[in-house]
């Protein structure tokens, strides 16, 4: 595994302000993300697991600190720099699904490459590749409404990973399957990373997730308590 | 891809999108039937004052507007209007004289020369026959008859024919059968007086004037003023009144070199014009009111809109839509349901019109424009009743999405995300 540092991230710190009332939800971070990591961050609730997934994405600002993206001082970037960024190169797997509920299965996994300009056949192959993988070949056509979460999910996974972003990142993916759904989507992603050397970041409270993890970092109270492969921390 | 996604985003929540199209349409429709029977009314109006009175063109000589003196004078008049006869667009024309005179009546029965009440008047030589082709005049007649077109004898020694306006003849105690004294000083210095026979009281409706008007066969005021073969004024009737422009171009064109102006109405009924004018302005503010009401509807479901999506716009942008994506895909969805409105408005503004064109409102009590008196006012139809209103859905639809599109674009995602 070469040592190539997708995320780097240097005394982060993230205070929400909206309500009045200060919450500090991370309180002094740093974490370097190298190609190649199937890494889960596992914390109780309410510990900042979310929060700093979307500092170290760009999908939020840190109050403190600095985030780099291949190499990529974050804050230096404009919007449509960003949003660039993001498209073409990091895939999310968010907790609610998240389809776009007017476009079809098919829709929904072309959408990034539709962005990119990806041509029209191209995209047609890669996309039935992918619901091929994920199993949902024969829903292409139906809308995210007619499927069941499980395969809601599988979906959002074909869509984080058709466009063949170097990063993946999910923020709790399996919080809403059965046992047997989040085993299998996590045998295909582990696969995944393992052909194609795709980086992986999960957040979790499923021991399912944090069983097929390489590596496990531990998030307390806004906190890293530390790396860890997931057999000392059983 | 844009578009795909705006035109489902606008069937998701069919029944908000049906209100939408519904303030869009109704604002669209209202303000169409505003103009087209705010415009409907006022060439009506325009058409009554000018047709019964002005005509929508008159030639005069040079000067005579501003200045109006006997002497300035359309020599020649018959000349000038068969040139008028020759221009297609002229529907009639009716030569007048304008002069002043003192009347003085004596009663039927006095054979002396006694005098019972006089007054000064001015005095207007109408060619009875072009007259009623062209304004219609006998309609304005409420007693007695129309003064007679023949070729009477009009020399100084027979009795002429005189019409009085309304309150003229009041003033005067004079009613149809009642014999007076014209006194006047021609054009060549010569005094002027003839008598003359009450044949007809005229009403125009306009107090003032009827107050000082009188009325005599016009070779009777050429041969009386010495202004043989010549008149003040040609007033010409238009056949559209949408052309008056072009028409009085044309006939000024025609008429050059001699000494003549032509104008229309704008001009010579300035007065009137800019009421019309000043009421035009008064539908400007309607249209304003009526856009500015379906504004507020409009950004209201607009606002809802994109905080209903605001999560998915997170999702979006997370996965890499730049801002510039989301603000065009909110205004291209107000601007589908601006054009959708546009085709729905249309289609009721022409069925409203055209029922407001044959069935006009009613106006109880009746409007009255400067003595005319207006009892229905329809509609009429024209580009005006579309376009505008359609430019005012366009920019309406853009202005009001643009803030929300704006703000949907560029939350950060993290915090639309959290949003349920
Ligand atoms: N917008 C906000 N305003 C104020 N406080 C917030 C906001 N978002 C999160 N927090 C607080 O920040 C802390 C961290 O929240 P965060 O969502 O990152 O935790 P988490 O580890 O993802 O929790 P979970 O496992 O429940 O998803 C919590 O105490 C939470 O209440
Ligand atoms: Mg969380």
């Amino acid at each position: 595994m070469n040592n190539e540092k997708i995320i780097e991230a240097k005394g982060i710190i993230k205070t929400y302000d909206d309500s009045g009332v200060p919450v500090q939800a991370v309180r002094g971070i740093d974490y370097t993300l190298t190609k190649g990591e199937f890494t889960a961050i596992i914390g109780p609730s309410g510990s900042g697991k979310t929060t700093f997934l979307n500092v170290i994405t760009g999908l939020d600002t840190p109050t403190e600190g600095e985030v780099w993206l291949s190499g990529r001082l974050l804050s230096k970037m404009s919007g449509n720099e960003l949003s660039d960024f993001r498209r073409d190169h990091i895939g999310f797997i968010f907790q609610a699904y998240n389809l776009f509920p007017v476009l079809t299965v098919e829709e929904n996994v072309e959408y990034i490459m539709l962005l990119q300009g990806v041509p029209k056949e191209e995209r047609h192959n890669r996309v039935m590749s992918m619901l091929e993988k994920v199993g949902l070949a024969d829903y292409a056509q139906r809308l995210p409404s007619r499927l069941s979460g499980g395969q809601q999910q599988r979906v959002a996974v074909a869509r984080a990973m058709v466009s063949k972003p170097s990063l993946v990142i999910a923020d709790e993916p399996t919080a809403n399957l059965d046992s047997k759904t989040s085993g299998a989507l996590l045998d295909m992603m582990r696969q995944l990373n393992e052909d194609t050397g795709m980086t992986f970041l999960f957040s979790t409270h499923d021991e399912i997730v944090m069983r097929r993890a390489k590596k496990l970092v531990v998030l307390t109270d806004g906190k890293l308590d530390g790396n860890s492969p997931p057999e000392e921390y059983e | 891809m844009l578009s795909k996604l705006a035109w489902r985003n606008i069937f998701r929540q069919k029944r908000r999108t049906v209100l939408t199209l519904m303030t869009m349409t109704g604002g669209f429709v209202l303000s169409s039937l505003s103009i087209g029977w705010m415009n409907g009314s006022y060439s009506n109006i325009i058409l009554f004052f000018t047709n019964s009175r002005t005509g929508q063109i008159q030639v005069h000589h040079e000067g005579y507007l501003a200045d109006p003196s006997i002497y300035s004078t359309i020599d020649n008049f018959e000349q000038v209007g068969s040139i008028l006869d020759s221009i297609p667009d002229v529907r009639s024309w009716a030569p007048r004289i304008y002069t002043g005179a003192l009347l003085a009546l004596k009663p039927a029965g006095h054979t002396s020369n006694v005098y019972s009440s006089s007054a000064a008047a001015s005095v207007i030589g109408i060619d009875p026959a072009r007259e009623q082709e062209a304004t219609g005049f006998s309609d304005q007649i409420i007693e007695g008859e129309m003064l007679t077109s023949s070729d009477a004898d009009t020399s100084l020694s027979s009795t002429g024919q005189i019409l009085l306006g309304k309150e003229l003849a009041i003033t005067l105690e004079a009613s149809p059968g009642d014999s007076l004294i014209l006194l006047s000083q021609a054009a060549n210095g010569v005094v002027a007086d003839k008598r003359y026979v009450v044949v007809g009281i005229v009403s125009t409706g306009n107090t003032q004037i009827d107050r000082r008007t009188s009325y005599i066969t016009l070779p009777d005021a050429q041969n009386l003023f010495a202004l043989e073969g010549k008149a003040h004024e040609i007033a010409v009737l238009s056949s559209t009144l949408n052309e008056v422009d072009n028409l009085t171009a044309a006939i000024s064109g025609r008429l050059s070199g001699r000494n003549l102006e032509t104008d229309s109405w704008k001009v010579f009924a300035k007065e009137f014009y800019n009421g019309m004018k000043a009421d035009e302005s008064s539908l400007e503010v309607m249209i304003f009111i009526i856009v500015l009401v379906a504004a507020m509807g409009v950004l209201n479901t607009v606002l809802m809109m994109v905080l209903e999506r605001r999560r998915e716009f997170g999702v979006m942008k997370a996965m890499g839509t730049r801002p510039g994506f989301i603000v065009r895909m909110i205004m291209l969805e107000a601007n589908i349901m601006g054009f959708i409105s546009i085709l729905l408005g249309s289609i009721i503004s022409t069925a409203g019109l055209l029922l407001l064109s044959k069935h006009g409102i009613v106006m109880d009590p009746p409007l009255d424009y400067g003595g005319a008196v207006f009892r229905e006012m329809v509609a009429s139809i024209s580009p005006d009743c579309y376009w505008i209103p359609a430019i005012c859905v366009m920019l309406t639809a853009t202005i009001v999405s643009c803030i929300p599109a704006l703000n949907a674009a560029h939350t950060k995602p993290a915090k639309a995300l959290r949003t349920v």
